[in-house]
């Protein structure tokens, strides 16, 4: 019975020690060099990023005064006030073109269209995407700008822009309302809800934050166009007062910095002040995208079982 | 198949002949039951036999599944509830219905037994009150009462259900529908739903949708038995599985399919 002293040898098989691929001890060497291997390539990837925000950020930095942001650009010099301000307003006006366009589309696609015309649209969407954003700027620029005769306008970039976001819209919130659980739209529906009801009582808090989201990621990916809206607008020196009139932006000023720094050089400092502030928006935009995912996340814990 | 309940109550709800196809398969054919109040029925049968089918066919849940064809008449006190001046909405107000799985919404526990009444747009008292009463009803009042505000999302499997047993209570429906309301639950939480639906019966018509014959001769007064779309036979709970009249109900309740 002693199994402990003197045991007789335990077979191949049974030898929890060794294994017919042979000795294993601990975790292998492949397993190892994946181990390390896996985060060093992760470091090459971010490197240049990090390495970006380094650059820009001495670069913008070390002349970085407050008046950059509350004085408008006066030549080559002055401060930023003005594509500031314009590149918000054009944001703004396109974050509301494409929640009109996007937000509305995504619900009918979800929630009223038969599945042969949502899955056109749905493709649609998809394609738009794809399309260089240079070939929606000359889209506005031919629509907006001279058919509409709006010209190079706060309006044209604003809609042309929104355009730009729509997809990205779109697919938030069709993907948001497509992906609450059908089991939750039969007890709606079994409890005497209306289809608006569901919509509005049930549907509407479950799929919101994935679409708000969606919304903000948009809005952080639109904020740094430059494309769409290059020739819709141009770089003016005041924040426009209507609609109708020009919008400078944060990216058209890098752009237009850096071709005039090629003479001017003092131009290149304020395109890089203009790229820090960029940085900062687009990074604020993702930050607030996270805190809404892990707080809804948080919410609706449970749910999607 | 007898109508054992008696002509003296006059039936809440009455299926006559009720079928229902899709374009190649009859899933119900010609289905005739009355509930008549203060009653606990139990359909049974195989997987597919179309038992699920027949309880949704009774608040219009049914017509919601694309393909199907629903004929015949399901009468609501005296009323078709397929008559074309009748709003499906209206119906699924007028009977309640609790899911296989536990399907409470992502807001408290107040707000999942109040859904019905807000639908209707009732009075925050009126809500208040009725919100109390269905959760005691449901047998859930003593666990919940300290956190109605909390999410009900965090309540147990079997909390869950009855609080979906409790939204359907809320708006005072007549008939309750459970469709399989146990069959995601452990043995205590079974215990106690089906605890909950004796109590129930003593004051609507209950119809219960179980593939477990064990939970039939506990909860149920009649059973309905359904094999492949036919209603094999119907009639009061202990006579009909000791002496089952015919083969099929028979071989069911031995256990000898499924």
């Amino acid at each position: 019975m002693g199994a402990v002293t003197g045991a007789p040898p335990l077979a191949a098989e049974d030898d929890l020690r060794r294994d017919r691929s042979g000795h294993l001890r601990g975790r292998t060497v492949l397993d190892r060099c994946i181990g390390w291997l896996l985060p060093l390539l992760f470091l090459v990837a971010i490197a240049p990023i990090l390495d970006l925000v380094y650059w820009v950020a001495s670069r913008a930095l070390p002349t970085f005064t407050l008046s950059i942001i509350t004085t408008n650009p006066s030549g080559a010099a002055g401060g930023l006030l003005s594509p500031i301000v314009g590149s918000l307003e054009i944001l703004l006006l396109a974050t509301l073109v494409a929640i009109a366009l996007g937000f509305f589309g995504g619900l009918a696609t979800a929630e009223y269209l038969d599945e042969e015309t949502a899955g056109a649209i749905r493709v649609t969407a998809n394609v738009m995407v794809g399309i260089p954003s240079i070939i929606l700027g000359l889209f506005g620029f031919i629509v907006f700008v001279k058919y509409f005769g709006w010209g190079a306008s706060l309006a044209a970039a604003g809609v042309t822009l929104g355009i730009f976001m729509t997809p990205y819209v779109y697919r938030a919130t069709d993907l948001a309302y497509l992906s609450v659980p059908p089991h939750i739209r039969e007890a709606a529906v079994g409890s005497g809800a209306t289809p608006l009801q569901y919509l509005f009582r049930v549907a509407t808090p479950i799929a919101f934050p994935s679409v708000l989201t969606g919304i903000f990621l948009a809005m952080a990916i639109g904020v740094g166009e430059t494309a769409p809206i290059l020739l819709a607008t141009t770089p003016v020196a005041i924040p426009p007062l209507s609609l109708f009139q020009p919008a400078s932006a944060l990216p058209l000023y890098i752009w237009s910095g850096f071709e005039n720094g090629l003479i001017l050089p003092v131009a290149i400092h304020r395109a890089f002040q203009a790229a820090f502030l960029l940085l900062v928006i687009v990074v604020g935009l993702n930050v607030l995208v996270r805190i809404i995912a892990a707080r809804s996340r948080r919410r609706l814990e449970g749910l999607f079982q | 198949m007898t109508a054992e309940s008696g002509a003296m109550t006059t039936p809440v709800v009455a299926v006559d002949g009720v079928s229902v196809r899709t374009r190649d398969r009859t899933i119900l054919d010609k289905i005739s039951l009355d509930f008549s109040a203060r009653s606990l029925t139990a359909v049974v049968g195989p997987s597919g036999c179309g038992k699920t089918t027949f309880i949704r066919t009774l608040n219009r849940m049914a017509e919601l599944t694309p393909g199907l064809r629903i004929q015949g008449r399901v009468l609501y006190l005296g009323q078709d509830v397929y008559d074309p001046t009748v709003n499906p909405v209206v119906v699924r107000r007028r009977m309640g219905m609790v899911f296989q799985r536990p399907t409470v919404f992502p807001a408290s526990v107040f707000e999942n037994a109040a859904f019905g009444l807000r639908l209707v747009r009732a009075s925050e008292e009126e809500i208040d009150a009725a919100v109390t009463e269905a959760l005691q009803r449901a047998g859930l009042w003593d666990e919940v009462h300290s956190h109605l505000d909390g999410p009900a999302l965090a309540l147990s499997g079997g909390q869950q259900q009855r609080l979906c047993i409790a939204r359907a209570l809320a708006v005072r429906p007549k008939v309750l529908l459970l469709d399989e309301p146990t069959s995601a639950l452990d043995p205590a939480a079974t215990q106690r739903v089906e605890a909950t639906l004796q109590h129930l019966k003593e004051e609507i018509v209950v119809i219960l949708v179980t593939h477990n014959v064990g939970q039939a001769a506990r909860v149920s007064d009649r059973v309905a038995f359904l094999h492949s779309g036919h209603l094999v036979e119907v009639g009061a709970t202990a006579d009909m599985l000791e002496r089952p009249r015919e083969k099929l109900t028979e071989q069911f309740i031995t256990g000898r399919f499924e």
